[in-house]
């Protein structure tokens, strides 16, 4: 069962858009259609970046980038730039780069460590919690005659830290992280919290734009797996997943699973290793305990070394979910996507890869893909050589992978300005329903089999929660 | 000429962009200038002309091809700008063959293709300590007309070669592209730079 199937119980959204359509005219609940116009409509950006960006968690980058007290990075929360940075205790900190005095950026490096952010223009001064600290000639009181200093600090996000990826809101008496998060927070857990000394961020992030809305990536963040036949043809021809390039669409490598999601509209893939790649189709799990499984495939990124912790880190049943039939690929709403992959090599090496990106609106028609490359820290230097070069050939700028995703997306985005078709319908009707598998552990909404619409339909109804909201 | 990678984000692994570090230049003009320059052309025209095999021929099986990213620094570190660390290209002989050998397929980033035009200049050569190997230094300028599009993508970039002399022509042995913009403009790099 979907779990708003009942047409019947649906309201109609208050959110009308300036020519009189409304939230449901774009978002239809009752076909499960989406109108191709989100993609270019302008007021629906801004109203996104009131009702989902100023108010959601969003990802700006992990702990390891900034280890120092004074270490920061300049990161974009949508459009709004942000410093990032660590404060003499410690802590780790969001703030708006925007100076209170005169709206110029405070911070114009990308990187770096300072005790002091100081603006260019007059000279305003911050610590790096945001701290307003004075401005030049103190005897003038040039910050105002008769206010507060207290009251003229950087703007603060609310932040939290998850396995050490740094997320903030401006939404500061909204949804905890973990409320955020919802019961997909169990299979991410064995991603982002599985070993003693977590993820390293292994430089700074790749950025290139794109020239299409946000949600277009954003959509097939929610856990599009059926585009990989075709789109990603070359996984097959190369012999990286099951399969010969004959028989791409009789085996469907990497199709049958168990995808899980919530009404938050996060969701992931989670795959067995020897049914969707080559390399592993003949690996005899058959009968195997979890850790016998684990000596014989490792989930990717962890040795056999680093077992240990992932039962000291995970309950039993998420590390038996890993040995078996790990999250593979997947998201979070609204902009994040999720690649912890096997990703063989030519030289038969499997090291893994793992990469989160963000998908930061940059206008209707113009996106950021920010893609963060990562290993685990306990992992040999040689593993993180192998998995550093792994992500950049396979995801990001020139990932074989992804280059063909870049390839597609502007071209939609070109499509959904025509005046005809822009009334086209992107359709999401091949739907499994919520159906729990036998002996299944997880919560959420669970799909398993071959991968179909489901979860990328909840991260719409997420879409349409929001924005829906007053 | 090597350099080593080190594995953290921390901003303090960026180091300064530079050219040759060799002094023993190799005069303009020289036989030697003249024939690497030569190279170079007919290596822009191997892969502006689509000739993926003639380009692979001019590779040595040691390659490093890599393109770290740049960052935007200020202050006292304005000039430590080259994160060698991350890279929008890591490549070795094995993984360039798996990205042409992918051409010939199902690449729909490069099908249909891209026409590109490579535009070589301000070419500064100089002697390694390896005989027969030269550091070369070239200027990037590439124009991408894709589909039906009538704006070019473009991009500049500085490349840090190393040729090697084989058989009496020459093989690239390093290869490291250091990009101008710290937000690539375009889409994607499903081109060779």
């Amino acid at each position: 069962m979907h779990y708003r199937e009942n047409a019947e119980m649906l309201q109609k959204s208050k959110l009308v858009l300036g020519d009189g359509t409304s939230l449901d005219d774009l978002i239809m609940r009752e076909s499960n259609e989406v109108s191709l116009r989100v993609m270019t409509d302008e007021e629906l950006y801004h109203l996104e970046m009131d009702k989902i960006f100023a108010k959601t968690w969003l990802l700006l980058g992990h702990e390891s980038e900034i280890p120092e007290p004074g270490d920061f990075i300049v990161r974009d929360m949508a459009e709004d730039n942000v410093i990032v940075a660590r404060s003499q205790d410690g802590e780790v900190n969001v703030s708006l780069n925007v100076c209170p005095h005169r709206g110029m950026r405070v911070c114009l490096g990308e990187a770096g460590n300072k005790r002091i952010h100081q603006c260019i223009y007059h000279g305003w001064a911050f610590r790096p919690n945001g701290d307003f600290i004075g401005a030049p000639v103190e005897r003038e009181k040039m910050h105002g005659n008769d206010v507060d200093k207290k009251t003229l600090g950087l703007k603060k996000a609310k932040v939290h830290l998850y396995g050490g990826l740094i997320f903030a809101t401006w939404n500061v008496d909204g949804p905890s992280f973990d409320e955020y998060l919802g019961d997909i927070k169990y299979y991410m857990d064995q991603l982002f919290c599985r070993t003693d000394n977590g993820l390293e961020l292994l430089g700074p992030p790749q950025r290139f734009t794109l020239p299409c809305n946000w949600k277009v990536p954003g959509e097939q963040s929610g856990s599009d797996g059926f585009h990989t036949l075709t789109l990603h043809r070359s996984l097959m021809e190369g012999g990286v997943m099951g399969g010969t390039a004959e028989s791409i669409y009789d085996q469907a490598p990497g199709m049958y699973g168990v995808d899980v999601s919530c009404k938050q509209g996060h969701s992931l893939r989670c795959l067995e290793a020897e049914k969707t790649f080559k390399m592993f189709a003949d690996v005899p799990f058959e009968g195997k305990s979890t850790r016998e499984r684990l000596e014989l495939l490792t989930p990717p990124g962890i040795t056999k070394e680093m077992i240990p912790e992932l039962f000291r880190n995970l309950s039993e049943d998420q590390v038996n979910q890993l040995a078996t039939i790990p999250p593979q690929v997947g998201g979070m709403f609204p902009n994040i996507l999720i690649a912890f992959i096997f990703a063989p090599r030519t030289d038969g090496g499997s090291s893994g890869a793992l990469a989160l990106h963000t998908y930061v609106p940059k206008g209707p028609g113009k996106v950021e893909f920010v893609n963060y490359i990562f290993a685990e820290k306990d992992a040999p230097e040689q593993m993180k050589r192998d998995m550093l070069q792994n992500s950049v050939q396979q995801t990001g700028t020139s990932g074989t992978i992804e280059q063909d995703d870049a390839d597609v997306w502007p071209v939609i985005m070109k499509n959904a300005r025509g005046a005809v078709s822009k009334g086209i319908t992107l359709k999401y009707q091949a739907l499994h329903g919520h159906e729990r598998p036998e002996g299944w552990v997880g919560e959420g909404l669970l799909y398993p089999g071959f991968t179909k619409d489901d979860t990328q339909w909840n991260w719409w109804l997420a879409y349409y929660d929001l924005m829906d909201a007053v | 000429m090597t350099w080593k990678t080190k594995s953290t984000a921390a901003p303090d692994s960026t180091t300064i962009l530079r050219g040759l570090v060799s002094n023993k230049r190799v005069a303009l003009g020289s036989q030697v200038y003249n024939r690497i320059l030569e190279t170079l052309y007919d290596e822009a025209a191997a892969l502006d002309e689509r000739r993926i095999d003639d380009w692979i021929a001019m590779i040595a099986e040691d390659i490093i091809y890599q393109a770290p990213i740049r960052l935007t620094r200020t202050g006292p570190n304005r000039d430590r700008d080259v994160m060698r660390t991350m890279f929008h290209f890591d490549e070795d002989y094995g993984s360039l063959l798996m990205r042409t050998g992918r051409l010939q397929k199902s690449a729909w980033a490069e099908d249909p293709p891209s026409r590109c035009r490579r535009f070589i200049t301000n070419v500064r050569i100089a002697e390694c300590e390896t005989p027969g190997e030269y550091e070369v230094v070239s200027y990037l300028y590439l124009e991408r007309s894709r589909g039906d599009s009538p704006e070019n993508e473009n991009t500049t970039a500085e490349r840090r070669d190393v040729w090697r002399e084989v058989d009496g022509g020459y093989k690239l042995a390093r290869r490291e592209i250091i990009v101008d913009q710290s937000v690539l403009g375009m889409s994607n790099f499903a081109v060779f730079l």
